[in-house]
């Protein structure tokens, strides 16, 4: 029982710095891919967050994006191996498409995120722990305090800039 | 949970995630159906209490992942793949257009 929360944590914090990192490499926080991403960006720096990493969770909401590739390539290995993660490749970017966005960060973090998680299952932490952790990873961004994350995410992209 | 509900529904129920067609997720996989579980019901119940419509969607967005992992996990063959990508991918969708119509539609 131990074992598998210590598993699901690795997963979450391995989980956490995929997103963050691809999402960032793509600029995410530059701007707002559609108006609604703007707009969500524009509330949350309304509440005291800050613009850019309002910006990026906007684009989160918007289309599937690293964190979503994470995700659904952590389902695809878990249920199919490597070839789950490369039709999970495939079906992101088709979503990408259909959400009306140009980027690549849902291809790229869903095609680097199925080798991750097959090397996890590798030394021992097996794929469902990684569904867990990007549940987790994504509730600690989106779901606690939008201000606060926004100011995090700000703050990480000053770095990245 | 074991015995026919009432004798209305035939099969029997080993477990909430188990039907006819569904075999239940045993020991660890169990439990990180209830993660899940317990972030979606997190979610949804702060989903409702934000009075602000925009603030609304990240959370909104949680709930997607805890369901799309959910769907994963309960199905575990390839066509699970794709009903969670399907649900991840309509859902995200309608995230955009409401946000998108709440902020003025789309501009050229």
């Amino acid at each position: 029982m131990t074992m598998l929360f210590l598993q699901i944590a690795f997963a979450a914090l391995c989980c956490w710095f995929l997103f963050i990192t691809v999402d960032m490499i793509c600029g995410l926080p530059r701007n707002g891919g559609v108006c609604g991403a703007t707009a969500i960006a524009k509330a949350i720096e309304k509440g005291g967050g800050n613009i850019n990493g309002g910006t990026m969770m906007g684009n989160i909401v918007s289309s599937p994006d690293a964190s979503a590739g994470t995700l659904l390539a952590a389902c695809g290995v878990y249920c199919f191996g490597i070839p789950g993660g490369l039709i999970a490749t495939i079906l992101v970017y088709i979503g990408n498409r259909i959400c009306y966005d140009p980027g690549y960060a849902g291809t790229t973090g869903c095609f680097i995120a199925t080798f991750m998680v097959y090397g996890g299952t590798l030394i021992g932490i097996p794929a469902e722990c990684f569904i867990a952790g990007m549940v987790i990873a994504i509730l600690t961004i989106q779901g606690i305090s939008h201000r606060n994350s926004s100011k995090l995410l700000g703050w990480i992209w000053r770095l990245f800039r | 949970m074991s015995g026919d509900l009432f004798g209305l529904i035939p099969w029997t129920i080993e477990s909430p995630f188990s039907s006819s067609y569904v075999v239940s997720p045993s020991g660890d996989v169990e439990i990180i159906v209830w993660i899940c579980i317990a972030i979606a019901v997190y979610s949804a119940f702060r989903v409702i209490v934000e009075p602000d419509v925009m603030r609304k969607l990240p959370f909104l967005n949680v709930f997607s992942f805890s369901i799309s992992g959910i769907i994963a996990l309960l199905i575990p063959q390839p066509l699970g793949i794709i009903a969670a990508v399907a649900y991840f991918v309509g859902s995200t969708f309608e995230s955009n257009a409401i946000a998108s119509t709440w902020a003025g539609g789309v501009e050229d």
